[in-house]
């Protein structure tokens, strides 16, 4: 079956408590709890799992759903959920037998945190009376449940506790889900994805799969861009915003309005202008405001003058929105190289360096005179003979990553290694 | 390891020509008494290896001891080169000779400030350190250290001295070096031994050294993708061009300066009309000067590729007169 568009979060989602990574102790007393609600001990008639986010709270519920054959009846906080919505959906289904036959049921009321006294009238004494009526286990989830307000929902409930997945568990989780896709991951790469999410196992495989899909290797270096992506929201519409004005007004407030950051805005600018101007003309004077907005801003930064700031918007906004000679059309914009390549090339900076500090070192020049006089000759010699290049290699003490700069690619990075 | 190492001669007399300099500086040697030193000349004619081996054979065995290579592109400020003059100064030299040396590469590349501070450490340390001065032009040396050194003038090699030299190297690396290979070697380097020894182990990468290896070395090196990416503009396929643009900065680590200087040099070899050549040169200029005032590389370059497809179509549909 072809995994194209299938979430992996979705595809690599347990089905058994043992699939669950982490928080083994909150799971047991969970489970204890639930078995003893099913026999009809007396033991508190709800569940609150409590913990930072994607750590495994909702699908616990799940599971114990498939586990136990019990029906899942759930809602989550983008419900309307003013106390007469959820008397109404789960006061049905916590009080009648199931249509489809005896089958116990489940309630789960995910992020009640979620509920803001003023938003949802009546919705959290809904939950607590919910509670005292239903007949089946209900389990609630939440961040953080300790405002005062939710005190009479926590003396009812048996509160267990989910901690972060922990750095190892989540690396090993994600490395298993490379094998499956059969990608060749770096090490690095991997840690790098679990340390951004703070044991986020859910943010974690999305991380993942929006690296890695379709590749058949995984570096560092493809992982790095993710930790700008986390700022890009919303810049979609900012550019749409942008270029669709039909007033200067109108160019300047699509960007007063969002929350983007112009430096990065006029990287996605640059990256996008080509694909909203196709005729000479348009495109010529697009990036000619562009690159005198890119001049007000080195002049601002440099004189610390800020006011200077406001042309570079003009500029940037209403300067290349106003060059438009047709009617806007709608492209598909496009994530700019600059950002996904300046974080990779942060880390290629950082080895190109080291390479030529220690030429600068063996060879007795400097720096810069290594890179312009020995690095062109060294990459023609790595990238074609391997024998040469091992020799040298040993000479500078290159690890794996300078022998890949320099190789180009981390399979001949290898066969160079191996004659080490 | 890099044969420019491996060859780099380890006594005065090996030395490749500069006859006179090494003459004068063997009569040192041999009183054991040298002053400062100012060798001047272009890149790859020995000035660093005549600096290397003077010390060899001044300490012998233990001459890293007595050695303080500093190079003034690296090293931030001329603080820097005064706190770790200082450090080293502070011992004593091993053996026999009562001095240390240190060795201040591309020395031009100092501020006429900071080459002042560097005189006064000079003399600050005479009595125990010997400094030697390597730069390309000694008119950028100030007068007051020039007057403090005794200079050395490199001549650029001949092309016979750089042949033999390379000759050798292939017969000792058993390297098959065609007669066209060596004068392809001989004419990328212009007269600079380092880029002729360097070109030749990249060459051999490939196996024989013939012309075909050697301009593909240097196809690397220089890139020729420059013009490339200027003649895609014109044609009015900027995406390409911006692409291209790209993968200079990236792969080859060209720097913007790098890359509009190029475009410079190379805008008169387009095929268009001498006049549109001028143009294209004053639009280069302005975009040059807002980089050097501090603009963003990529924006600006992008912005001048946009203007070479704009005067491209211009040029199609109006075409100038070609003289």
């Amino acid at each position: 079956m072809s995994s194209m568009g299938l979430l992996w979060v979705n595809k690599y989602k347990p089905r058994k408590f043992s699939e669950i990574i982490g928080n083994r102790e909150s799971i047991t007393t969970f489970r204890s709890w639930l078995e003893k609600r099913l026999k009809g001990e007396s033991v508190e008639k709800a569940a609150l799992l409590w913990g930072p986010p994607g750590v495994g709270k909702t699908l616990t519920v799940e599971v114990a759903a498939l586990e136990y054959n019990l029906e899942l009846i759930q809602m989550n906080a983008s419900d309307v959920r003013t106390g007469e919505h959820i008397k109404r959906i789960l006061g049905m289904a916590s009080q009648y037998a199931s249509l489809f036959g005896t089958r116990g049921k489940i309630i789960l009321v995910d992020e009640v945190d979620g509920i803001s006294k003023a938003e949802d009238r009546g919705g959290l004494s809904a939950i607590i009376s919910l509670i005292d009526v239903a007949r089946f286990p209900v389990v609630l989830t939440a961040n953080d449940p300790w405002d005062p307000a939710f005190r009479p929902l926590r003396d009812k409930c048996k509160m267990i506790r989910y901690n972060r997945i922990r750095l190892p568990t989540l690396v090993a989780f994600l490395k298993k889900i490379c094998l499956m896709e059969g990608i060749k991951a770096e090490d690095s790469a991997l840690r790098f994805i679990a340390k951004r999410v703070e044991g986020d196992v859910r943010s974690a495989i999305n991380d993942l799969q929006a690296a890695a899909q379709g590749r058949r290797t995984l570096t560092l270096a493809d992982v790095q861009w993710l930790a700008m992506r986390d700022r890009q929201f919303g810049v979609f519409d900012v550019l749409k915003g942008i270029f669709a004005a039909k007033t200067c007004r109108g160019a300047k407030a699509a960007f007063a309005q969002s929350l983007v950051d112009y430096e990065m805005l006029i990287q996605w600018i640059h990256e996008n202008l080509p694909l909203q101007y196709t005729s000479p003309e348009e495109l010529a004077s697009a990036y000619d405001a562009l690159s005198r907005a890119d001049i007000f801003l080195g002049r601002a930064k440099r004189t610390q003058a800020w006011t200077l700031l406001s042309y570079t918007i003009d500029l940037m906004t209403a300067g290349v929105s106003m060059v438009k000679k047709d009617r806007y059309h709608f492209v598909k914009y496009q994530f700019p190289q600059k950002l996904k390549i300046l974080s990779q090339s942060k880390e290629v900076r950082a080895v190109r360096n080291t390479i030529c500090r220690r030429i600068a070192e063996k060879c007795h020049v400097s720096r810069s005179m290594a890179s312009s006089e020995y690095l062109p000759y060294l990459k023609f010699i790595f990238e074609n003979n391997v024998e040469m290049a091992a020799g040298i290699a040993r000479w500078l003490n290159l690890d794996e990553f300078m022998i890949a700069f320099l190789a180009g690619s981390f399979e001949k990075a290898k066969e160079i290694t191996s004659r080490l | 390891m890099l044969w420019t190492e491996k060859y780099r001669p380890k006594k005065l007399d090996d030395i490749v020509n500069q006859r006179e300099v090494i003459e004068r500086v063997k009569q040192f040697v041999k009183t054991k008494n040298i002053p400062h030193m100012l060798f001047a000349g272009p890149p790859g004619t020995g000035k660093t290896t005549t600096a290397l081996a003077l010390a060899y054979e001044l300490y012998g065995s233990n001459w890293r001891q007595n050695v303080l290579e500093l190079n003034a592109s690296d090293e931030r400020g001329i603080q820097t080169v005064r706190e770790r003059v200082k450090d080293y100064a502070r011992t004593l030299p091993m053996g026999d000779v009562p001095y240390k040396i240190i060795i201040l590469d591309e020395a031009d590349n100092m501020t006429a400030d900071a080459q002042q501070a560097l005189r006064r450490t000079m003399e600050l340390y005479t009595r125990t350190c010997r400094f030697i001065l390597i730069a390309n032009y000694s008119s950028k040396i100030i007068e007051p250290i020039q007057s403090r050194c005794a200079i050395f003038r490199f001549q650029p090699l001949s092309e016979d001295d750089i042949a033999n030299r390379i000759k050798l190297i292939a017969e000792m690396e058993s390297v098959e070096l065609r007669e066209d290979g060596l004068k392809a070697i001989l004419y990328v380097a212009e007269g600079d031994l380092r880029r002729a020894i360097n070109t030749l182990q990249a060459a051999a990468a490939l196996g024989v050294v013939d012309e075909k290896a050697v301009y593909r070395v240097v196809g690397k090196a220089s890139p020729v993708e420059i013009r490339e990416m200027m003649e895609l503009a014109l044609s009015g396929n900027f995406m390409k061009s911006r692409e291209k643009l790209r993968e200079l900065m990236i792969t080859y680590g060209l720097s913007g300066v790098d890359i509009i200087r190029q475009m410079h040099r190379e805008v008169f070899a387009l095929k268009i009309p001498e006049e549109a050549k001028v143009k294209l040169a004053d639009k280069i200029g302005e975009i040059n000067f807002r980089m050097i005032e501090g603009a963003d590389e990529e924006i600006q370059l992008s912005a001048l590729l946009a203007f070479f497809a704009l005067f491209g179509q211009q040029l199609r549909e109006a075409p100038l007169h070609s003289k």
